[in-house]
């Protein structure tokens, strides 16, 4: 109660930052639904789904300093428990033959279902996630990543849930672009509150001197715990929103690729930073769509004599290793866009003057 | 209020402490003595639940500690600034000032009270409260870190070398500040190099040497032996870094 409290006054001080990173989105969103075509509409929905992955994975990895692979899994999860709960009986016997027949005739409306696939991912990662949060360092990524192939293979197998390793079709187009952008800024303020909570400033704390954490009474296991559940409900509430937009989708959609663009997103932005996971998810989905649009213009008029494929991919990867190499704190590094000097020669100065994680 | 007794503690197949013990009474202010490697920064270690004893036992008012996490030792209102200052870099002043209050329960007006106070004793913080903490100077950092520990209003207070690597008018400050500290009646258990110095601000003192408890008294008491020993060690703040304890 007192670290809400806290957070909302932080907040209520910081709005102007807040505002800074909202407003333009907004705006965006508001130009793209009322002139832009189809194309630029789907664009935009996938940047604001993006965005909340983006942001789950900033709750946890920019507090905790924990990097995880393990957040498209739940976000897998929150895709397939809300498409279970929206999907008609009769389109549930045609994609799911195997469901369990009591989950056949429950149809929910849309944001309930994806709020329940959200507390599904929740209450999993609650569950799986206690025993690796000790866990540092090489450890703790590589154990996210065996929980990412866990989730996966489940997914996968799952007949009675998931139609197995088979698409699922048949789910109602819900997502649009004013839900898609009205949550994606929700989850920006959430994030944002809690990075400047007590549980967020503690665990901060925790990233930048473990020992001395413990000794002022925090107990990092736990505040990792919570982060990591909190990052799991809006991973999985994304995937829900992610479900109803695609509408046909397999267990493959969550697995490296969406894994390994939404850690580029993060660690592009500046994973400590909320500024850092927004403008990380503006550039590289600039970026991506730019370059995807490249890619098919130079196969389309045939400019090389071969077909171009994989180029975005590739060049993307390069631009990660860049930014670890150059900047590995990302573009916006340990202090919110706009925060003032840092330092008695401003933020740069302070930047420059901190070795590097 | 906190007593130490026969504690042994190992690094893997090392013995650090043998047979170590002490107490502190409320209001005072005890000393740790010794060279490098004696063991001083292994005891606070094992008084705050951040190394766990091998045998022995500590008990704070009648608690035992062996065995308790270090959030739970902190909880009993025993503060640790560890040698490395122990700040948190990426955070501003104010936010590593707020996190030494968490633990508190009587109110945020009480808190707030509390920091104008600190903030009047250590000018320097006020003036930097929105500034990155690792940007402060060393002696900056080192106010830093007493003043977040004094805002958790500890019942003890365990300072780890508190003048390591501080220019000399920068060490006058901090013990000037340490006796300050004792005179407001806070209880401290001081960890330092600088014997001379330590000497001249504790009402009792320990002297460690090789994990072993060497002697004990009164600060007077323990001149003539420390000066014997700093003829063979070679006197003042030695730069080896051959310590034994963590960090």
């Amino acid at each position: 109660m007192g670290s809400l409290l806290t957070g909302v006054a932080i907040l209520i001080r910081g709005h102007r930052q807040l505002l800074i990173l909202i407003v333009p989105i907004a705006i965006f969103a508001v130009v793209t639904q009322l002139v832009g075509g189809t194309l630029l509409g789907r664009i935009a929905i996938a940047f604001f789904i993006n965005l909340m992955v983006v942001l789950s994975l900033q709750i946890f990895t920019g507090n905790s300093g924990l990097l995880s692979f393990a957040h498209v899994g739940f976000m897998g999860i929150g895709a397939y428990v809300s498409a279970v709960l929206t999907m008609t009986p009769e389109a549930k016997a045609f994609a799911i033959p195997d469901l369990y027949p009591a989950l056949v005739p429950v149809t929910l409306p849309f944001i309930p279902a994806v709020l329940i696939g959200g507390l599904v991912a929740a209450v999993v990662a609650a569950v799986v996630t206690f025993p690796i949060m000790r866990l540092r360092e090489a450890a703790s990524v590589i154990s996210t990543f065996a929980l990412l192939v866990i989730i996966q293979v489940i997914l996968a197998h799952w007949h009675e849930l998931t139609n197995g390793p088979r698409s699922l079709f048949g789910l109602q187009p819900y997502t649009d672009l004013p839900t898609a952008a009205l949550w994606g800024v929700i989850f920006i303020v959430v994030a944002w509150v809690f990075r400047h909570s007590s549980i967020g400033l503690r665990l901060r704390a925790s990233q930048d001197s473990e020992p001395a954490a413990l000794t002022i009474g925090v107990n990092v296991v736990r505040l990792r715990w919570i982060a990591f559940i909190v990052s799991a409900f809006i991973a999985g509430f994304a995937g829900g929103l992610w479900a109803h937009f695609v509408t046909t989708f397999s267990p493959r959609a969550f697995y490296l690729i969406e894994t390994f663009v939404a850690v580029t997103m993060l660690i592009v932005g500046g994973p400590r930073t909320v500024s850092g996971a927004v403008i990380g998810t503006v550039i590289v989905t600039a970026a991506f769509q730019g370059l995807r649009t490249i890619e098919n213009q130079i196969n389309l008029e045939r400019l090389l004599p071969f077909q171009v494929v994989g180029v975005t991919e590739i060049l993307l990867a390069v631009v990660l290793i860049v930014v670890l190499t150059v900047r590995p704190g990302g573009l916006i590094e340990e202090r919110e866009i706009f925060s003032g000097p840092g330092g008695p020669l401003g933020p740069d100065a302070d930047s420059a003057a901190k070795a590097p994680p | 209020m906190l007593s130490v007794a026969q504690v042994e503690a190992r690094y893997g197949a090392i013995v650090a402490l043998r047979d170590v013990s002490l107490t502190v009474e409320e209001g005072e202010l005890v000393a740790l003595v010794g060279s490098n490697g004696a063991g001083k920064s292994t005891t606070l270690a094992v008084v705050a639940g951040l190394h766990r004893p091998t045998g022995g036992t500590v008990n704070f008012e009648g608690t035992s500690l062996v065995g308790r996490a270090p959030e739970d030792v902190a909880r009993l209102g025993i503060s640790l600034v560890p040698e490395n200052r122990g700040i948190f870099p990426t955070l501003t002043v104010a936010e590593n000032l707020r996190l030494g209050a968490y633990l508190r329960r009587d109110g945020a007006a009480a808190v707030r009270q509390d920091l104008d106070g600190l903030f009047e004793r250590f000018p320097v913080l006020g003036q930097r409260r929105d500034q990155q903490a690792g940007t402060l100077s060393g002696g900056e950092q080192q106010q830093l870190a007493i003043a977040r520990a004094l805002v958790g209003k500890p019942r003890l207070l365990m300072l780890d070398e508190p003048s390591l690597g501080l220019a000399p008018t920068l060490v006058d400050r901090v013990f000037e500040l340490v006796g300050e500290l004792h005179r407001s009646g806070v209880t401290i258990l001081l960890v330092e190099q600088n014997v001379r110095r330590t000497l001249e601000v504790a009402d009792r003192a320990y002297l460690l040497r090789t994990g072993r408890m060497e002697a004990s008294g009164r600060p007077s008491d323990l001149r003539a032996l420390v000066d014997i020993e700093s003829v063979y060690l070679g006197g003042g703040p030695t730069t080896s870094t051959a310590d034994a304890g963590p960090g």
